[in-house]
C-alpha cells in the first residue's frame, strides 16, 4: 500500500490533531495548514521547486476558515492542471444539502460531515481507492 | 440494576463465540449502554432483566441483536463495499443479458435490519440498470421494530457518513431536520415484510439476486442448511446469492457453487448455465 | 424548517458529538440531566447570522473542559493547558453550532468560535434563550444553549 502524503487543512488545532491521528494510523504522512491560503502557498512552493513527487495526493479540507475558505481552496486546486492528481475531501460542519451539492460541483471528491467517527473517514478513503480493502482500526 | 458477574460472563461468552471479540471486565458500562436500547425495545426495564431473558430463551435473533449491538461493525450502507462493486461489474451485466425480454429484476434482502442494505441495493440498481429497466426489492427481517425503522427510511448524520459516497447522499436522500431520509422514489422500490428465516417461507420470488449477509453465522449447522435450502428454492436457476464476507455455503450446502467475484465471492446454483465473465478469472 | 430548535435536537446533536470524539466506546456518555452543581467556568460560542441571528453556546465546568480537551487532543489530563481547553471548546462550539445551523432557516453563516474563560451570564444581553440542554459528563456540568438575537439589537450584537 502506497502511503499518501496528506494535507490537513483546518483552522482548529483540535480538529487537525484528530484528523492527523486517523490518517497517521494508515501510515500516511501529514502536512498541516491552518487555512486555504497557507495550504495554497505550500503547494505553490512544491510546484516551483519542480518535484512533483512531493505533491500531496490527498487533502482533508475544512470549509469555514479565515483568509481562504475550503470551497475557495477546492476551486483553486481543481483549476490547476498540475494538481489534478490531488484527491480532495471536505470535512466540515456545513451539512445542508445545498452546501454538499456546491462542494461536489466545485470539484470536491468526497464530503464528510462533522461530527464523524474514524471509521467514516477510513470508509470514504477506501471508497476513493486510497486504502485497499479498508484497514482494521 | 447493574449486571451481575454471571450476566456479564454470559454476554462476553456470547460475543467471544460469535464474533471473536473479547470483552474484559471493566466493560460493564459498555454492555449496559449498548444493550439498553434492545432491552427497551423488548419492553424490559433493565439490561440485567434483558440478559436474563436472553439466557432463558436462547434465540438466534436475540443473540444476533446482542452481538450486533456490541461489535463495532454495525450495519451500514454499502457494507464491505466489494459485493456492491461486483453487483455492478459482474452480476448486473450478466442478468441484463439474460433478462432482456422482460427487463425487470427481483431482489431479496434477507435479515435487512434497519434497512441500509435494501436501500443500498436500490441505489445501485437505480443507478446501474439501463433505461427502461425496472426492479423491485423485498426486504425481510424477523424484528417488527427494525422493519418499522427501515420503512421510515430515516438515518442520522453519523449513519449516512458511513460508506455512502457523498454524490449518492445528495442524489438519493433528502435532509429532514438533523436526519436524512431516503428519497420517495427509492422507498417505493422496496417492500418490507416480517419473516423468520428459520421457519418455512411464504411463497416468494423467484429472485434474480438474494443478499443474506451476516445472519447465517448465528444459526447452527442444521438451521443453516434448511435456510439455504429454502433460499435456493426461491432463487432463479441462474440467479445470484451473496453472503457475508466471512461466510460460505461450502460444507453446508453443495447445491451452490462459489464464483470468484473480485475480492469477494458470490454463489450460484450448480445447475446454473456457466458464464464466467473475463474479470472473474484469475483473481484470488 | 421554520420551528426553532428544541432541547431534544440538542440532545441528538450532543450525543453524536460525544460518541464521535469524547465517548467513543460508550463508557462515558453525556447524560441529558442537570449536574449536581450546574457550573459554567468556560464557554465556547459561535454566532449565527443570516436568515436567523443568534448564538450557540457550549458551557463547561472546569473539570469537564479539561476532560474534553484531553479527549479531543488525545493527551493526558494532567498535560492539558489553557490553550488546549480554548482549542477544544472552540471546536465543540463550532461542530455543535454547525449542526444547530442546519436546523435553522437557510441561508445562514457561522462565525469563528470564541471562548470565554468565565460564565456566560450577561454576555448576550440582546437575546432570548430558545432552548437549553443541561447535561452531566463524568459527573461534571456541560450545558448547550441556543440564543436568538432580539430584533432591535440585531446590529449591535453581530460581531
Amino acid at each position: 500500500m502506497t502511503p499518501v502524503l496528506t494535507m490537513v487543512i483546518d483552522d482548529s488545532r483540535a480538529m487537525r490533531l484528530i484528523l492527523k491521528r486517523i490518517v497517521a494510523q494508515l501510515g500516511f504522512d501529514v502536512v498541516e495548514s491552518a487555512n486555504g491560503k497557507e495550504a495554497m502557498d505550500y503547494l505553490a512552493g512544491i510546484l516551483e521547486a519542480g518535484d512533483d513527487s512531493k505533491l500531496p495526493g490527498l487533502a482533508l479540507v475544512d470549509w469555514n476558515m479565515p483568509e481562504m475558505n475550503g470551497l475557495e481552496f477546492v476551486t483553486a486546486v481543481r483549476a490547476d492542471q498540475r494538481l489534478r492528481n490531488m484527491t480532495l475531501m471536505m470535512v466540515t460542519t456545513e451539512s445542508e444539502q445545498s452546501q454538499i451539492v456546491r462542494a461536489l460541483a466545485s470539484g470536491a471528491h468526497e464530503y464528510v460531515i462533522k461530527p464523524f467517527t474514524p471509521d467514516a473517514i477510513i470508509d470514504k478513503l477506501t471508497l476513493l481507492g486510497l486504502v485497499p480493502n479498508g484497514v482494521a482500526v | 440494576m447493574s449486571l451481575t458477574a454471571q450476566e456479564f460472563a454470559f454476554i462476553s461468552g456470547l460475543v467471544r463465540r460469535d464474533a471473536a471479540i473479547v470483552l474484559e471486565t471493566g466493560k460493564e458500562y459498555l454492555v449496559e449502554a449498548r444493550l439498553l436500547p434492545l432491552a427497551r425495545a423488548l419492553g424490559v426495564p433493565t439490561v440485567s432483566e434483558f440478559v436474563n431473558y436472553a439466557q432463558r430463551k436462547p434465540e438466534p435473533e436475540t443473540h444476533r441483536r446482542i452481538v450486533d449491538a456490541l461489535t463495532t461493525n454495525e450495519t451500514s450502507f454499502f457494507r464491505d463495499g466489494e459485493p456492491f462493486n461486483q453487483l455492478v461489474t459482474m452480476v448486473l451485466p450478466d442478468l441484463v443479458a439474460r433478462r432482456a425480454a422482460n427487463r425487470t429484476l427481483k431482489v431479496w434482502s434477507a435479515a435487512c435490519s434497519s434497512g441500509q442494505e435494501p436501500y443500498t441495493l436500490a441505489i445501485v440498481l437505480q443507478d446501474a440498470l439501463p433505461a427502461g429497466w425496472s426492479f423491485d426489492i423485498i426486504a425481510t427481517d424477523i424484528s417488527s421494530e427494525m422493519l418499522e425503522r427501515a420503512e421510515a427510511g430515516q438515518y442520522s448524520q453519523l449513519e449516512v457518513n458511513r460508506g455512502l459516497p457523498a454524490t449518492l447522499l445528495v442524489r438519493h436522500f433528502e435532509r429532514t431536520g438533523a436526519s436524512w431520509k431516503v428519497s420517495p422514489a427509492l422507498r417505493k422500490a422496496v417492500t418490507f415484510k416480517r419473516l423468520n428465516l428459520a421457519a418455512p417461507l411464504p411463497a416468494m420470488g423467484p429472485f434474480d439476486i438474494v443478499f443474506i449477509r451476516n445472519v447465517l453465522i448465528y444459526f447452527d449447522v442444521q438451521t443453516k442448511r434448511s435456510v439455504l435450502q429454502r433460499v435456493a428454492s426461491t432463487l432463479r436457476p441462474d440467479g445470484w446469492l451473496f453472503l457475508g464476507s466471512a461466510e460460505t455455503t461450502i460444507g453446508i450446502d453443495d447445491r451452490f457453487e462459489r464464483v470468484v467475484a473480485g475480492r469477494t465471492s458470490a454463489y450460484r446454483l450448480r445447475s446454473a448455465p456457466k458464464t464466467v465473465p473475463a474479470n472473474a478469472v484469475g483473481k484470488g | 424548517m421554520t420551528a426553532n430548535p428544541t432541547e431534544n435536537d440538542l440532545r441528538v446533536i450532543a450525543e453524536q458529538v460525544w460518541s464521535s470524539y469524547l465517548d467513543v466506546d460508550g463508557s462515558k456518555p453525556l447524560l441529558p440531566v442537570p449536574a449536581a452543581k450546574v457550573v459554567v467556568d468556560v464557554t465556547g460560542s459561535v454566532s449565527v447570522t443570516g436568515a436567523w441571528r443568534g448564538h450557540v453556546l457550549v458551557g463547561c465546568s472546569d473539570g469537564a473542559s479539561r476532560n474534553a480537551a484531553a479527549a479531543l487532543l488525545g493527551i493526558e489530563l494532567d498535560e492539558v493547558t489553557d490553550d488546549d481547553v480554548a482549542d477544544a471548546l472552540g471546536e465543540l462550539a463550532n461542530i455543535i453550532g454547525g449542526n444547530v445551523k442546519s436546523l435553522l432557516p437557510e441561508p445562514c453563516a457561522l462565525s469563528l468560535p470564541h471562548v470565554h474563560v468565565e460564565g456566560e451570564a450577561g454576555r448576550y444581553p440582546a437575546s432570548t434563550e430558545v432552548c437549553k440542554l443541561n447535561g452531566t459528563w463524568l459527573e461534571e456540568s456541560v450545558t448547550v444553549s441556543v440564543l436568538e438575537s432580539t430584533a432591535d439589537f440585531a446590529e449591535a450584537s453581530a460581531t
